[in-house]
């Protein structure tokens, strides 16, 4: 059974990880990225083609994360996959153990390196996540029966920090109908703005693991406000990276990062660190951010 | 409106053999308004390609308003009132959509023809200066739980279901100038007190309705529309 589900269902606060497959066949970095995530972190998100760049797929390297003994959060998107395919990719990623899912819209082809694809969406995640919820019941879209059905874990994301959050909102509430289980954010660097979102979804009653991404500059900082969507570094924030020598940023993302999480941990259910190729750092973050006997609980469970 | 630009004449030239006579034929319905294929750029591209050594049998466009995807009046123009011209003809060359082209193949029984413009979309002519696309001809139309906006033409994803996380400041991820098609349809949902349509859960489009080619027979008291998902019988008033 998914380590993800029983520690999300037992009420302890988790934390996640991520790695990304690489642009061609070569493993070694991103599974080396995996190995400083073991014994910290519940399970490894890993990303599908991510920001529409040509990689390894994620069913891939989510199954060597298995064959390892880590626990793989399998990301789908609807970009490149008709129902068909997605389906498809489903059963097989049962077969080869996987269990956590999470089911995303997917960057528009034209933010990537193949610019000319055509962009697929022929479901959006509330439809995939129907699809997957379909296939655990033992049917697949079409209504056919299938031989043998999965029994995924099914997880889902959303922007806190989009401006209106309404639409969000409600497309959340239309994820946890068709299925989700659990949700993954957008980069939280704004505590007080998440405990508002986190209060209009407290209804919902569905976990929420709060995304934390790792800033490594100010020039990070200043180019995602003002290209990446559902983020916003705070001003102080900023002051405080560019005030930092350049050894001692490390330090400093650790510091950061720890006291984002510290401050959210009221008000969610786990922290998903994106440490962007910091991944040596997750290990200190966990411990600044005093959550080492949570991950041991997790670990030895 | 199907709205058409005009193709480079250097790539027109390069689809005309050496002494092939051609025809040009443009439309004074949708070219004429979006200035690739009216009267005056029909005439204009016949008097080009003449200065550029091109055989030119002759140019005809319908009358203004008139579209040239209507294969009888099409038949009257190039079989009737340009006959003399059009028999001199080794080929048309079309200012006008993909409909018009194979309008001007069938009125002259399978002739030769050139594509002069490329088909770009079917849109709203806002002014005489705009014209944008607001639908995508998909065969099952859902605007009216989008406050008569369609998601699958304003979205770049096409989703249905709400937006994804890629919008900034309104803006789509596509493109930070283009406005974020849920972002336009929550705002009309709002305005009109309407944004519990949001709620219910929009099923995948059906893919068949959208398969290519489809067809509309109408006839008396009964249109029938063809696609792969079948025939769709509806009332009509012919």
């Amino acid at each position: 059974m998914s380590k993800l589900k029983q520690a999300l269902e037992s009420g302890q606060f988790v934390v996640t990880g991520e790695i990304g497959p690489p642009k061609g066949v070569s493993l070694d970095k991103c599974l080396h990225d995996a190995e400083m995530l073991r014994n910290h972190v519940t399970a490894i998100n890993v990303t599908d083609l991510q920001s529409a760049v040509l990689r390894i797929g994620s069913l891939a390297a989510s199954t060597k994360l298995i064959e390892r003994g880590l626990e793989p959060v399998f990301q789908l998107t609807c970009r490149d996959r008709n129902r068909l395919a997605l389906q498809s990719d489903l059963l097989s990623a049962w077969a080869m153990g996987i269990e956590n899912v999470l089911c995303l819209t997917g960057d528009h082809p034209i933010l990537g390196d193949h610019t000319e694809a055509k962009p697929v969406y022929d479901l959006d995640s509330v439809q995939l996540l129907k699809a997957a919820s379909t296939l655990i019941q033992g049917h697949d879209m079409a209504g056919h029966e299938l031989e043998g059905a999965p029994s995924f874990f099914l997880g889902a994301v959303v922007t806190p920090a989009a401006e209106p959050v309404e639409p969000q909102v409600i497309k959340m509430k239309k994820k946890i109908e068709a299925g989700a289980s659990f949700f993954q954010t957008q980069a939280v660097y704004e505590p007080d703005k998440f405990e508002s979102f986190m209060n209009q979804v407290q209804g919902f009653n569905v976990p929420v693991i709060a995304g934390i991404v790792v800033l490594k500059s100010a020039a990070m900082a200043k180019f995602m406000n003002s290209s990446v969507a559902g983020i916003s570094v705070p001003e102080s924030m900023i002051r405080e990276m560019e005030e930092t020598n350049k050894e001692d940023r490390k330090k400093k993302a650790v510091e950061i990062s720890a006291r984002v999480i510290r401050q959210v941990k009221p008000f969610c259910q786990g922290v998903h660190i994106m440490p962007l190729g910091w991944d040596e750092l997750v290990p200190e973050i966990i411990k600044e951010a005093e959550l080492s006997q949570e991950t041991r609980i997790q670990r030895e469970a | 409106m199907h709205a058409t630009i005009q193709k480079p004449i250097d790539e027109i030239l390069e689809y005309l053999k050496p002494d092939e006579r051609v025809f040009v034929v443009g439309c004074g319905n949708c070219a004429a308004k979006c200035h690739s294929g009216g009267e005056p750029e029909t005439e204009e591209m016949a008097e080009r390609l003449k200065q550029k050594g091109v055989k030119v049998a002759g140019w005809a466009c319908t009358a203004s308003g008139m579209s040239l995807c209507k294969l009888a009046l099409v038949q009257k123009m190039l079989n009737e009132e340009h006959k003399s011209e059009t028999e001199q003809a080794d080929s048309f060359l079309i200012l006008a959509c993909g409909q018009g082209i194979h309008t001007v193949m069938d009125a002259t029984d399978g002739g030769m023809v050139h594509p002069g413009c490329d088909t770009i979309f079917g849109g709203e002519t806002v002014n005489d200066n705009y014209i944008t696309e607001y639908c995508s001809l998909c065969g099952e139309c859902i605007v009216e739980y989008t406050g008569g906006l369609c998601p699958v033409t304003l979205c770049a994803k096409s989703l249905l279901n709400g937006p994804c996380g890629g919008a900034k400041d309104g803006k789509c991820e596509v493109d930070r100038t283009r406005d974020c098609g849920w972002q336009l349809i929550y705002d009309r949902l709002k305005a009109l007190g309407r944004l519990g349509e949001l709620d219910e859960y929009k099923m995948p489009k059906s893919n068949s309705r959208w398969s290519r080619p489809r067809s509309l027979t109408i006839g008396e008291g009964e249109a029938t529309f063809r696609s792969l998902s079948g025939e769709r019988k509806v009332a009509s008033h012919a």
